[in-house]
């Protein structure tokens, strides 16, 4: 009986370190991959133009070479943060990831979709109340540190300077009260 | 008392094993089990839930550990294989040709990875194939390339260069995927085909 106890609690235990576990891995992957960035001088609240994929400039996992990526780490418990990005006419994409790695927005800078600009804010928070929240801002909802990312189709180097170029015309902010 | 210990101890070593099966099996240590593989076409792979909410705590994990940022199947999907077309692992003291035809996306490329799903370390500038690529052969409906640790004798041929990758994979990316395939990929997808030419020790 002694040894069924035992057994019972050592299943319990292992089912509860099994999800415990596997649930905190992508969050915790998701914050080591903000914290080198922030090591490699990615601040807060601004896009930054990530240097042609190479050999040694990686920094993700599985990086695409043909793809020009520019990256702006934000956090909503801060107040709701604007991000616009200019169309071209080559393929690419405004995608935002959430703490837990999920993708959770994802707007086409390609001409094919009306993009403008998108608003996260944290649940709770009324973007639409924000001055600085511009007319046909569409507006999304997520809990803390978030990445956004663009990619750009780049495959050489002129169309990778091209897209480097594009970086200054996008906004990465703080939405003003 | 001693049986408070006893059980004490037991618990601790279920959370222990319960949390080291979990890092097994989300790829953390080790390579971990084959999950995240639900279409699977000719030895590549893919998952249609990769970056959605939906994907199951064992993809997300996987996910996160080789593919962080990846996107939803609606604006990319990602095919995998690590074996050519007579099941032997990918190595880079073999040479293989890939070859293939239209791809059901508005763009797609094909990119080497090693082991660690890093780019491999080499300077050659050879890091993937991809539509731009097949255009400029002429051969956008039958193109193909060499996949090899060096170019000489062939200087005149695309290529994408396995040097220093070890044991490595082929990664297909089909961005803007059709509804067709994201239906009936086995019945959509032809993908490219992996094969051996020479290997150092075994031809």
């Amino acid at each position: 009986m002694r040894w069924i106890g035992a057994a019972a609690i050592f299943l319990l235990m292992a089912v509860i370190g099994h999800l415990a576990i596997l649930n905190a891995i992508p969050s915790r992957i998701m914050s080591a991959a903000q914290a080198r960035m922030a090591d490699r001088g990615v601040g807060m609240y601004q896009w930054v133009a990530a240097t042609r994929m190479t050999p040694e400039t990686q920094t993700i996992v599985r990086p695409s070479p043909d793809l020009a990526y520019a990256i702006c780490r934000f956090d909503v418990s801060d107040g709701p943060v604007l991000l616009t990005a200019p169309s071209a006419e080559t393929y690419g994409s405004l995608s935002i990831f959430d703490s837990k790695t999920n993708n959770v927005f994802i707007a086409r800078l390609d001409g094919a979709e009306t993009f403008a600009s998108v608003v996260v804010s944290g649940p709770g928070a009324s973007a639409e109340s924000f001055k600085g929240v511009p007319d046909g801002a569409q507006t999304i909802t997520m809990t803390g540190k978030g990445l956004a990312l663009i990619r750009r189709l780049a495959p050489d180097q002129a169309t990778h300077d091209v897209a480097a170029g594009l970086v200054d015309e996008a906004r990465c902010e703080q939405v003003v009260d | 008392m001693r049986v408070f210990i006893l059980l004490l101890i037991v618990g601790f070593l279920g959370l222990f094993a319960g949390g080291a099966s979990a890092l097994w099996m989300g790829g953390i240590a080790g390579s971990g089990p084959r999950l995240g593989e639900a279409v699977r076409i000719d030895g590549w792979t893919s998952d249609w839930s990769i970056g959605s909410e939906a994907a199951n705590p064992y993809i997300r994990a996987r996910i996160a550990r080789f593919g962080l940022l990846a996107l939803r199947k609606e604006e990319a999907v990602y095919f995998t294989t690590a074996r050519d077309t007579n099941g032997r692992r990918l190595r880079d003291d073999c040479i293989y040709s890939v070859s293939g035809g239209t791809m059901p996306a508005a763009w797609w490329s094909i990119t080497l990875y090693d082991r660690d799903s890093r780019l491999p370390m080499n300077s050659d500038g050879a890091l993937s194939f991809d539509a731009s690529d097949a255009e400029q052969m002429g051969a956008p409906d039958q193109w193909g390339f060499r996949v090899s640790a060096d170019q000489s004798g062939h200087p005149d041929e695309l290529w994408v260069s396995s040097r220093n990758a070890g044991q490595f994979d082929l990664t297909l990316r089909l961005y803007l995927p059709t509804q067709e395939l994201l239906d009936d990929p086995e019945g959509t997808l032809q993908p490219p085909i992996v094969k051996e030419l020479y290997c150092d020790g075994r031809s």
